[in-house]
């Protein structure tokens, strides 16, 4: 009934979750020797409308190497982490929004 | 916002009633609860699904659980909505005198 | 279960980024240190960070699929300087050896500092991370309001 912006906005939801998770890590090791920055392929992975299942976690590219081998970005990854974080908001928002709606039109017609 | 309510369509078309046809109208009704009673089932089903599989710690994130209970929640209340509707127009036909 | 891990894994990060900390805290306190319960000068201590999948007590099943997600950190040893003690000259000192020599740790104070505000930026970026997860989770329940 809510569907189809309903289904998108979910799947829109998990792969930014499953992105903040990675941002989480990446965060968690960002001293840990020969460590390398994950990610997923966003567009790509909302794109192909799979769901169910893990996206499939890439090194993210064009990242300088330290001398220990790790090459995580603590500028990246907060900027990451504070971009997903609002996204995820407005599609709850928006979810929230239209599931009023319906309820607001089903109440209407009593 | 592009929320679509398909079901709506076909459970309000209720036509005034007809003296002859006034079984055939209540057949009628009956068929439409059926469809949209089935419909409920699944919803509250892949619902209570979902939850269990948060509460064991597997599968879906947070917000696939609560959409689909949310998703249950609209279809049971769209269908009660239905259903009271649906009961006052065969009620209206049952009044009518023959 | 996906986003409620990302929390186990910030946590690992405080965790193993306070332990830095405190290392580095006990070599600049023992910088001079040359008398120590196991003989012999003070040596440095380092806090070697490693990758560790971070399971959930509420899952079975949970490292089957989520492999790179709950990548936390661990302190998987503490390196401890094997290289041989500075030695000064100070012949009136108590711990001074027959030829007048004191061993004393090899430190390098500027060096523990810098490290000591990296931990701390550390663990500042993963208590972000926690709180941002956390909000998510929180606008995630708020669904069903």
């Amino acid at each position: 009934m809510l569907d189809p912006l309903a289904t998108k906005l979910e799947h829109y939801m998990d792969l930014l979750g499953k992105r903040q998770q990675l941002v989480s890590a990446n965060i968690a090791n960002a001293d840990t020797p020969g460590y390398k920055t994950k990610d997923i392929d966003f567009q790509f992975e909302f794109m192909s409308m799979l769901q169910g299942g893990a996206p499939n976690v890439i090194e993210a590219p064009g990242l300088a190497v330290k001398n220990d081998g790790n090459n995580v970005v603590l500028e990246r990854e907060s900027r990451l982490l504070a971009e997903n974080a609002l996204r995820f908001n407005l599609a709850s928002n928006l979810l929230r929004g239209g599931i009023r709606s319906v309820r607001s039109a089903i109440q209407e017609g009593k | 916002m592009a929320f679509s309510i398909p079901h709506i369509g076909s459970a309000t078309a209720i036509e005034a009633p007809q003296l002859d046809s006034g079984s055939k109208k209540a057949a009628g009704f009956g068929a439409v609860l059926q469809d949209a009673m089935g419909k409920v089932g699944e919803f509250n089903h892949a619902a209570s699904k979902s939850a269990e599989s948060f509460l064991s710690g597997e599968g879906d994130d947070l917000h696939k659980t609560i959409m689909a209970t949310q998703r249950a929640d609209l279809a049971m209340e769209l269908f009660l909505q239905v259903r009271n509707k649906v009961v006052q127009a065969y009620q209206e036909v049952m009044r009518m005198q023959v | 279960m996906s986003l409620l891990s990302a929390l186990s894994v910030s946590a690992s990060g405080l965790s193993a980024q306070r332990s830095r900390a405190e290392l580095l805290v006990e070599n600049l306190a023992n910088a001079e240190t040359t008398r120590t319960p196991e003989g012999g000068p003070y040596r440095r201590k380092d806090a070697i960070f490693s990758s560790a999948p971070q399971g959930s007590p509420f899952s079975a099943e949970f490292q089957r699929e989520m492999g790179a997600y709950s990548n936390g950190v661990e302190v998987s040893e503490i390196f401890e300087d094997a290289r041989e003690p500075e030695k000064r000259f100070l012949p009136g000192h108590p711990d001074a050896d027959p030829s007048g020599y004191v061993a004393f740790p090899r430190s390098n104070p500027a060096e523990d500092m810098v490290d000591l505000m990296a931990a701390s930026r550390g663990y500042h970026a993963n208590v972000s991370a926690m709180s941002a997860v956390k909000d998510m989770i929180q606008k995630s329940i708020d669904l069903m309001r």
